[in-house]
């Protein structure tokens, strides 16, 4: 290619400065992520110069301006390792289903689904059919679009941990690239348990199927959380990730950012021009972030062993709801812009103490109760779970991002498992008005406070004060209610529809980059190791079917406050 | 004088995202129909009768208009054929629609209308979204002043929305007043008298005197071509050519029975008027008959169609930065739907090198095809079905204010069929 054909270097932010928050100088900070990427070797250096030269972006091309998509994604194939898991059946291919259905898939488009076990191409299409008729979020099947994506997907047996197998994948997707024209172009997505990522992605390396020839087309990878169980095995895998794919063809699933609310979050604070000039600490009073899970462990009792509510949900969800919530406006909407400002709200709450772990969080494990009308067993009865587990179902944390916008201001998170219902809020309580002019009301009137739903009921409400009816001056909290249903009563697309898709169109602003991961792993990696020294409360310590133990009450109790009603 | 019949509708139970009839009155006047509106919504709830007794289910009823859509139809089938598509985009898009069809000027001044709510379901356990639909028919004097028809049936503060289904009457005081108070206005110039092209060129012209968006469904419908044809120039080899273009040629169906001169060509001079305004060109030479071979065009099974026979199509110059574009737009005997576009070539010569791009449709898909210096290098498919009005009403209706895309496309297309008509 000539040189006018290299597209446009767009002109790039200055690299932010390690955030050392003035306001809490004792705050021991952990290793900068940022200064851990720079490059150390000369493959490095060549390949992060490599990763300057951008490709095309879509509005370099004046044709792209008003379409309905802002790229056809290229001819391409999937490869699903783990094709024959729980995750592709209830998630990866009912999302691809939808897309191909709407049109939204490259018309090359090949799904290489790639499992241990014995099938053939029709057998494991058979399965796959069986599976969208339970979770495709669209029924009844389309049988045109059925037989039609059902073409397309061809089954490759791979043992992971078989060299010899990654020979022959690097010459099946050879003959795929010629048959089917998709041009060397390969998603790989890791839907496998994460103990195997690291030799999937060594393996890959291996046959050169991380390489992004100029005529070759491009390779991605997507990763499925957990990515680590802890700061070091972040850390690990993402060198391991690194020795073989740039950080630009890395794409970290958290599904919770796919979410169609979730990403309302953005175009709610930065597309209205109402809330950023109070969305700071001179008007909101503290945030509470809710994500409230009404069943148990089901069926995963051995992964929840394993992880527990801080892996499982504080380290990716709640953390991201929480930086999406608290990130400053990004210049640009691109996905480096977006997460740099992400990193920097992660960085600003920095580490903390085992003395602060043991005074600003909250763990809880359920016991027996009743869920709805249901009897439930506790944590500790449900199958393959110790008997004596230290396991933590529930987490609450006070924490804190010290910057000039939100010092002092305190974030309260909390999720858990058995409690009384399904819910994802984030509850933005403001400060009360500086002068009570209706104190003679009858009902003291509430401040203000904006709930975020994300699930279910997705929509916003925005709680304020109104007069009474009648003679007297009395105020009285109403709510003004968006709901998502009712306003655009159209189906949103499901999460994994929204990530794939951008992986395939390589936009990685919903992904988690690794200094996100990282940055996360360093907060929740010391709550982790103190109460590995520490002995645990006396677990159960909340009845399943209740908000959680009584400790997470007395937390905001002791400011002041108490959790929002849901 | 106001006389009124009607009232809620009993029937089935709905099923979610399924409009149904909710309420049928008439009414006589414009003040009728104001009392009939708020007939509907002085009902506590749309699901019981008049005795307050449950007739459907547990939902209460909800108006939740995000606009007023205006319908103008000059013939009834017309009407009931937009309502029905306007039905279809209750959930989506709840609208107070007025579907309004000019009668019989002469005459002493007549109005009757029929009103009705449709409600849907937006999942079973949500609460119905209504929407009120008003079908007046207007005759004599009053019948030729829609604004003042249309006006006092609007909803305060919400956007209105134009939807003008055949030939607007464009440049007409009863128009010029309707479109004054629009915001947006949908016509469809694939359904133009003739080639389309004067009207194009009167579209053109409102667009510059009025702060109108305007969704042109001859426009919105081809999406499918244009999303092809960028998905070339999104490769970074084939980006450079794209501000070399040499020529642009746009063949289209015409039937035997037809000629050149009566096919309606708004839908082919689109596609030339788009990608001279996203590429900034100007137009020097507009359009006007060009000799040509004749050629065979493709029949619906594929295979080729008899020999042509309707002239050798219109050709014109554009001007781009530094060199001419030749535009060709060529009509092809075809069973395809006369005026449809059946193929777009694309020349290119970029350093000495050529570039020729291929774009054809089918059903459900547009092809692409590329050579490069005589070279075949690349070919791609897009699964792209043509698209409904229910589609291209929706993102009509969508769109926020003016699309500057389509105002470019619109000008240039217009610049081509010889300049905006005033």
């Amino acid at each position: 290619m000539t040189d006018t054909a290299v597209p446009k270097r767009r002109k790039t932010k200055p690299e932010s400065p390690a955030v050392a928050p003035e306001s809490a100088p004792d705050k021991p900070t952990y290793p900068s992520p940022r200064q851990k990427d720079a490059p150390r070797t000369m493959r490095e250096l060549r390949l992060s110069r490599g990763a300057r030269k951008r490709p095309a972006k879509a509005d370099e091309n004046p044709l792209r301006e008003g379409l309905r998509l802002e790229r056809v994604p290229d001819p391409s194939t999937l490869v699903l390792f783990g094709a024959t898991g729980d995750l592709a059946h209830r998630k990866v291919v009912p999302a691809l289903y939808q897309l191909w259905r709407t049109n939204l898939l490259p018309h090359e488009f090949v799904l290489l689904a790639a499992g241990r076990r014995e099938y053939d191409d029709d057998a494991l299409r058979a399965e796959f059919r069986a599976s969208l008729e339970k979770y495709s979020r669209v029924l009844p099947l389309d049988e045109a679009a059925w037989r039609s994506f059902a073409s397309r997907i061809n089954y490759f047996r791979l043992d992971f941990s078989d060299a010899s197998g990654y020979d022959r994948l690097a010459k099946r997707l050879a003959e795929i690239d010629k048959q089917q024209n998709s041009r060397g172009n390969h998603l790989y997505y890791l839907a496998t348990q994460p103990s195997q990522f690291a030799e999937i992605v060594t393996q890959l390396g291996r046959v050169g199927l991380d390489h992004e020839r100029h005529e070759g087309g491009w390779q991605r990878i997507v990763i499925e959380k957990p990515f680590g169980h802890d700061l070091d095995s972040a850390i690990r895998l993402n060198r391991e990730v690194g020795k073989v794919f740039r950080e630009r063809q890395v794409y970290r699933i958290d599904h919770y950012l796919g979410k169609e609310t979730v990403r309302n979050l953005l175009v709610f604070r930065f597309g209205n021009g109402i809330f950023e000039p109070i969305w700071n600490r001179r008007h909101i009073d503290h945030v509470q972030i809710t994500v409230a899970e009404s069943l148990g462990v089901e069926n995963r009792g051995a992964f929840y062993e394993e992880t527990g509510a801080s892996r499982d949900f504080l380290q990716n969800h709640l953390l991201q709801l929480m930086s999406l919530v608290a990130m400053e406006p990004p210049a640009t909407f691109d996905a480096d812009a977006l997460r740099d400002e992400k990193v920097k709200v992660i960085r600003a709450i920095g580490e903390m103490t085992p003395d602060e772990i043991r005074g600003d969080v909250v763990r809880g494990q359920y016991g027996p109760g009743w869920v709805g009308a249901a009897q439930v067993p506790g944590y500790r009865s449900e199958p393959d779970v110790d008997p004596a587990s230290e396991t933590e179902t529930y987490i609450a944390a006070r924490l804190e991002v010290d910057d000039w916008r939100w010092s002092g201001v305190p974030f309260y998170l909390r999720t858990g498992k058995r409690l009384p219902k399904r819910a994802t809020e984030i509850a933005i309580q403001f400060k009360e008005v500086p002068h009570r002019l209706f104190r003679d009301s009858a009902v003291e009137p509430d401040p203000n406070l904006l709930a975020i739903r994300i699930q279910p009921d997705e929509g916003i409400m925005l709680r304020f004060g109104a007069k009474v009816p009648g003679l007297g001056i009395d105020v009285r909290s109403v709510n003004m209610d968006f709901t998502y249903g009712s306003a655009f009563s159209v189906d949103s697309p499901d999460a994994y529809e929204t990530l794939i898709l951008d992986a395939l169109l390589g936009d990685p602003s919903l992904f988690t980059r690794a200094d996100e991961v990282e940055g996360a792993w360093g907060i929740v990696t010391p709550m982790i190791e103190t109460w590995a020294n520490d002995p645990p409360p006396d677990f159960p310590n909340y009845e399943a079917g209740t908000w959680g133990p009584e400790e997470a009450d007395k937390l905001l109790a002791r400011d002041g406050r108490r959790w929002r009603r849901i | 004088m106001t006389m009124m019949t009607g009232g809620p509708i009993t029937f089935a139970p709905a099923r979610p995202g399924e409009p149904i009839l909710r309420w049928k009155s008439r009414a006589r006047s414009i003040e009728g129909i104001e009392q009939e509106l708020a007939r509907i919504w002085a009902q506590p709830d749309l699901n019981r009768d008049a005795d307050g007794d449950e007739i459907v289910d547990r939902h209460v009823a909800a108006r939740t208009s995000v606009m007023n859509l205006v319908v103008i139809a000059r013939r009834p089938e017309v009407g009931e054929g937009c309502a029905a598509t306007i039905q279809l985009l209750t959930g989506r898009h709840p609208s107070r629609t007025t579907i309004l069809l000019p009668a019989d000027p002469d005459g002493p001044s007549w109005l009757d209308a029929q009103i009705q709510a449709h409600c849907v379901l937006p999942r079973e356990d949500a609460a119905a979204t209504c929407a009120e639909t008003i079908y007046v028919t207007a005759g004599g004097e009053g019948g030729r002043h829609l604004d003042a028809i249309v006006a006092p049936l609007l909803i305060h503060d919400l956007p209105v929305t134009v939807w003008w289904p055949d030939e607007p009457a464009f440049g007409t005081p009863p128009a010029n007043d309707l479109f004054e108070m629009a915001d947006r206005l949908i016509v469809d110039g694939s359904h133009w008298r003739g080639t389309g092209l004067d009207q194009l060129r009167r579209l053109a012209a409102l667009q510059e005197r009025l702060p109108l968006a305007i969704s042109d469904f001859a426009l919105v419908r081809q999406s499918r071509w244009r999303e092809a044809i960028a998905s070339i120039f999104d490769i970074p080899d084939f980006l450079p050519y794209l501000s070399h273009l040499r020529r642009i040629a746009v063949t289209y169906a015409v039937r035997e029975d037809g000629g050149a001169d009566t096919t309606n060509i708004v839908k082919p001079v689109y596609h030339a008027g788009w990608l001279a305004s996203r590429l900034g060109m100007r137009v020097t030479k507009p359009l006007s008959p060009v000799a040509g071979p004749i050629r065979r065009g493709p029949t619906r099974a594929g295979g080729a169609g008899p020999l042509a026979t309707a002239g050798s199509g219109l050709g014109a110059t554009l001007r781009a930065e530094r060199h001419e574009v030749a535009v060709v737009v060529r009509p092809v005997l075809s069973e395809m739907p006369p005026g449809t576009t059946l193929r777009i070539e694309l020349l290119a010569d970029w350093r000495g090198s050529e570039l020729r791009a291929d774009i054809t449709a089918e059903q459900e898909a547009v092809h692409a095809r590329i050579w490069q210096d005589g070279v075949h290098a690349l070919e791609r498919g897009f699964n792209a079905p043509r698209r409904k009005d229910v589609d291209l009403l929706a993102e009509a209706i969508e769109g926020g204010g003016r699309d500057p895309v389509a105002v470019g496309a619109i000008r240039l297309a217009a610049d081509l069929a010889g300049g905006a008509l005033r």
